[in-house]
């Protein structure tokens, strides 16, 4: 254990060093100027601290792990923010809110890299006790079969709403803008969702395929206000797909392993 | 009593009533790797039963009837497919006592029987779930999953 502390005291201190160094050799390079703003040499340093520390949140497992990453996240989330304005990268808040949405992006791709790895293990582990294998990785496989209603739901069905709207010559597209995406797209993501929940426990890839199936129909039936329609498939995808996997099928024929 | 093995090598079996521990003696022209490698499998080897607790009555039950051992307050219980019992010793005892190639550590707190895992699943929070036989579910810790592989490597990688 002593060890261990005196392992992640050096990662600390080495992380702070180089951060700090990169900081005095970067920052003025970016101003333009020979100054060092002491906020952004901090947030540098700060940085190399949380990048040096950045394999502890997945050195556990489930509620650990996710309090751990949350917490490094925040931290990082906050040094990277200062930094963006100190540095002047961007004047608006809307600005820091698109970088942090990067490093968040950033976040999301480490974490599948770990996951992959987990998935890998698992695969030998399994190979080694000699049992079947399991669900396909974040169960695309399983996803597939769902694939085809999720875009008969999010592209064909929109388009062709908006087909009839053109051919009757309405002037307010009532229902590609309302009926459609606030009532009907809603339920049918959620009874989805808790289909393939029911049948295949929880697949985080469905909700993302409804989100990116409709991103389309923005551009397609010309209404911004269609980028929050994205959300009003995903989340009730999700929200679907999670209480399936809570209420399984009682009678499942592909036994454990498919419930998770 | 006494057969005839296959592989070309000749298996006795004599049966000692009151005898506790089986003992096993191996009898070659020439020491050679495969002999020793087979020592050392046959050393590890443990077929003792394990004595547990119902109330007040004690048990021995075959090794190969434990789900798993896990430490429960202060105690430590042995669960079979009927039920679950005390046991009067400790984790790291009963890891010594237990056979290795079957019975492996997943946690801290934990021991399981590897023959009667039916299937591992992995949540998105990393977490490993063992179900095994009768619907019973175990967490494995991921400090221990290098530990679980090099043991199922060895010990099982040997046998193939």
């Amino acid at each position: 254990m002593r060890g261990r502390n005196k392992n992640w005291l050096v990662r600390i201190i080495a992380g702070g060093g180089l951060g700090l160094l990169v900081g005095v050799v970067w920052v003025p390079y970016v101003t333009n100027s020979r100054e060092c703003p002491p906020l952004a040499l901090l947030a540098c340093a700060g940085l190399g601290v949380v990048a040096g520390v950045a394999t502890q949140p997945f050195a556990e497992s489930g509620r650990e792990l996710l309090l751990r990453s949350a917490g490094h996240f925040a931290v990082t989330a906050a040094l990277f923010a200062l930094l963006v304005v100190e540095l002047e990268i961007t004047l608006d808040w809307t600005g820091v809110l698109a970088w942090e949405g990067l490093l968040a992006l950033l976040y999301v791709l480490i974490w599948l890299g770990r996951w992959i790895g987990w998935y890998v293990e698992l695969s030998q582990l399994r190979e080694l006790l000699g049992l079947a294998p399991g669900p396909s990785p974040l169960k695309w496989r399983e996803t597939v079969p769902y694939l085809p209603f999720v875009l008969v739901l999010c592209a064909v069905v929109p388009l062709a709403l908006r087909g009839i709207e053109r051919a009757v010559g309405t002037d307010f597209p009532a229902l590609t803008g309302i009926v459609y995406p606030l009532f009907i797209l809603p339920v049918a993501s959620l009874c989805a969702g808790l289909s393939l929940g029911r049948r295949r426990g929880l697949c985080p890839l469905f909700p993302l395929a409804c989100f990116v199936c409709y991103l389309p129909m923005v551009y397609v039936l010309d209404q911004t206000v269609a980028l929050l329609h994205c959300f009003m498939t995903a989340v009730p995808a999700l929200a679907g797909n999670i209480m399936g996997r809570v209420f399984p099928r009682k009678a499942s024929k592909e036994g454990p392993g498919y419930g998770n | 009593m006494g057969g005839e093995g296959g592989c070309g090598m000749d298996v006795e079996l004599k049966i000692e009533p009151g005898r506790g521990e089986p003992k096993v003696v191996i009898l070659a022209g020439a020491d050679s790797p495969d002999l020793q490698q087979l020592v050392l499998e046959l050393a590890g080897l443990s077929l003792d039963p394990i004595q547990v607790w119902t109330g007040e009555q004690a048990l021995f039950l075959p090794q190969g009837e434990f789900l798993r051992f896990y430490t429960q307050g202060k105690g430590v219980c042995a669960q079979t497919k009927g039920g679950v019992y005390t046991v009067g010793l400790r984790l790291y005892e009963l890891e010594e006592r237990l056979d290795r190639r079957r019975f492996v550590r997943i946690s801290n707190s934990e021991i399981v029987n590897l023959d009667r895992v039916a299937a591992l699943d992995l949540s998105l929070a990393g977490t490993i779930r063992m179900t095994l036989t009768g619907g019973v579910y175990v967490y494995a810790s991921r400090r221990y999953v290098k530990k679980i592989k090099q043991t199922l490597q060895l010990e099982r990688g040997r046998g193939r």
